[in-house]
């Protein structure tokens, strides 16, 4: 049900590390707020895109990712037609494709291991302010992915329930009883992580 | 944090996971159909609280962020992070916490259940509406380059289906409320 957006492959964007993709998006993303020119913009446009459907998505996957982010570009540049001059809506369309493309090629070459130790890394600071504690973040993120699917079957049992008594499926029966029925279950599930020593505490 | 609230912040992240998968719903006399995902912010901050529904929005930005589809549409990636509605969802954390700020300080366990409705309105309306778009639109305003006036304008198609939202999630919120209660009470 949750798929990672990885896609397979053994290209240098995918052999490069996670870091440096990172950091590459980050500079990217100032860098491109920092010119204005379409000079500099198409060829960045155009290197991104190029990286990006060079990764081994089929065309239709390819578009399918990025699709519904290009036409809310789309919609507000038909719409900054109307109140900013022309060069500067093309300047804005293609940096906001590039950096979109680049966000999406590192989406697509880096598995959820590989950020979650980069996140890791990230949190290492905070962790030592006695903030946040990383194991607790990877436990969390595993009891999502654990429980999403028996979420969903609870759901469809509760649409199931709606139909066996005629009942029409609206959003304010289903979700009072998804709410309480799944976390109810949070102490039994607090219980036997505790129980197990997970935490040590 | 105690494991407990671990637990809690994981599922109600689980939950809007599970809200992004289900079906919209498209009403008559509102443009824009109505996603139960989007809920999740006021539902959130009325049912646990300010700073677990926060958290649980991290956790939730976080699986968007390392590339997992968990929002409606089966969308996610740091793509949508870089694209027009990022601030929307990096808003989300902010908004789930006044959301439940609110919700802490109004709703006690004695009070009528009328009040508890209009509580958990306002919570959701002033969380989930306005510190929502009061970071969602000069973000969108900035990476598109937008005029902010027009960019607001533009988002007032979407308030009459998030008076709706908060409505729902007003309902359910109290219904929560009524059969489990898990909001910490605040003087």
């Amino acid at each position: 049900m949750l798929t990672s957006l990885y896609v397979e492959g053994q290209t240098w964007f995918h052999r490069a590390p996670v870091r440096a993709k990172l950091i590459a998006l980050l500079a990217l993303s100032i860098a491109l707020f920092a010119t204005n020119s379409p000079l500099l913009l198409l060829p960045a446009f155009l290197l991104c895109g190029g990286l990006y459907f060079s990764l081994g998505l089929t065309l239709r996957q390819a578009f399918a990712r990025v699709g519904v982010v290009f036409f809310t570009i789309l919609v507000l540049a038909v719409v900054n037609l109307f109140l900013i001059p022309v060069p500067d809506v093309l300047a804005l369309v293609l940096r906001l494709m590039a950096l979109v493309l680049f966000a999406a090629a590192v989406t697509a070459t880096t598995t959820i291991g590989a950020f979650m130790d980069e996140v890791t890394v990230l949190l290492r600071p905070l962790e030592r302010l006695g903030l946040v504690r990383a194991a607790d973040v990877s436990l969390a993120l595993g009891l999502v992915l654990r429980f999403v699917p028996d979420i969903f079957a609870r759901y469809q049992a509760i649409r199931e329930a709606h139909r066996a008594r005629g009942v029409p499926i609206r959003p304010l029966t289903i979700i009072g009883p998804l709410i309480i029925l799944t976390l109810k279950d949070a102490d039994t599930i607090a219980a036997a992580i505790d129980a197990r020593g997970f935490r040590r505490q | 944090m105690n494991t407990r609230d671990l637990v809690l912040i994981a599922l109600f992240a689980a939950i809007v996971v599970v809200l992004g998968l289900i079906p919209p719903i498209t009403l008559g006399f509102i443009p824009v159909p109505i996603t139960a995902q989007s809920m999740g912010v006021m539902l959130a901050g009325c049912i646990i609280g300010a700073r677990r529904a926060a958290l649980s929005f991290l956790l939730f930005v976080l699986l968007v962020a390392i590339g997992l589809p968990v929002l409606s549409g089966g969308r996610g990636g740091l793509a949508i992070l870089a694209g027009p509605s990022g601030g929307f969802i990096i808003g989300w954390a902010v908004a789930a916490y006044i959301t439940g700020l609110i919700a802490e300080r109004v709703i006690r366990p004695g009070i009528s259940e009328g009040r508890q409705l209009i509580g958990f309105f306002l919570a959701s309306v002033v969380g989930g509406i306005l510190v929502l778009y009061a970071i969602g639109v000069p973000w969108l305003s900035f990476v598109t380059g937008t005029p902010l006036v027009a960019a607001a304008g533009g988002s007032l198609a979407f308030i009459p289906g998030d008076l709706v939202k908060a409505g729902i999630a007003t309902l359910a919120a109290r219904a929560v409320y009524a059969g489990y209660p898990l909001l910490p009470a605040r003087a």
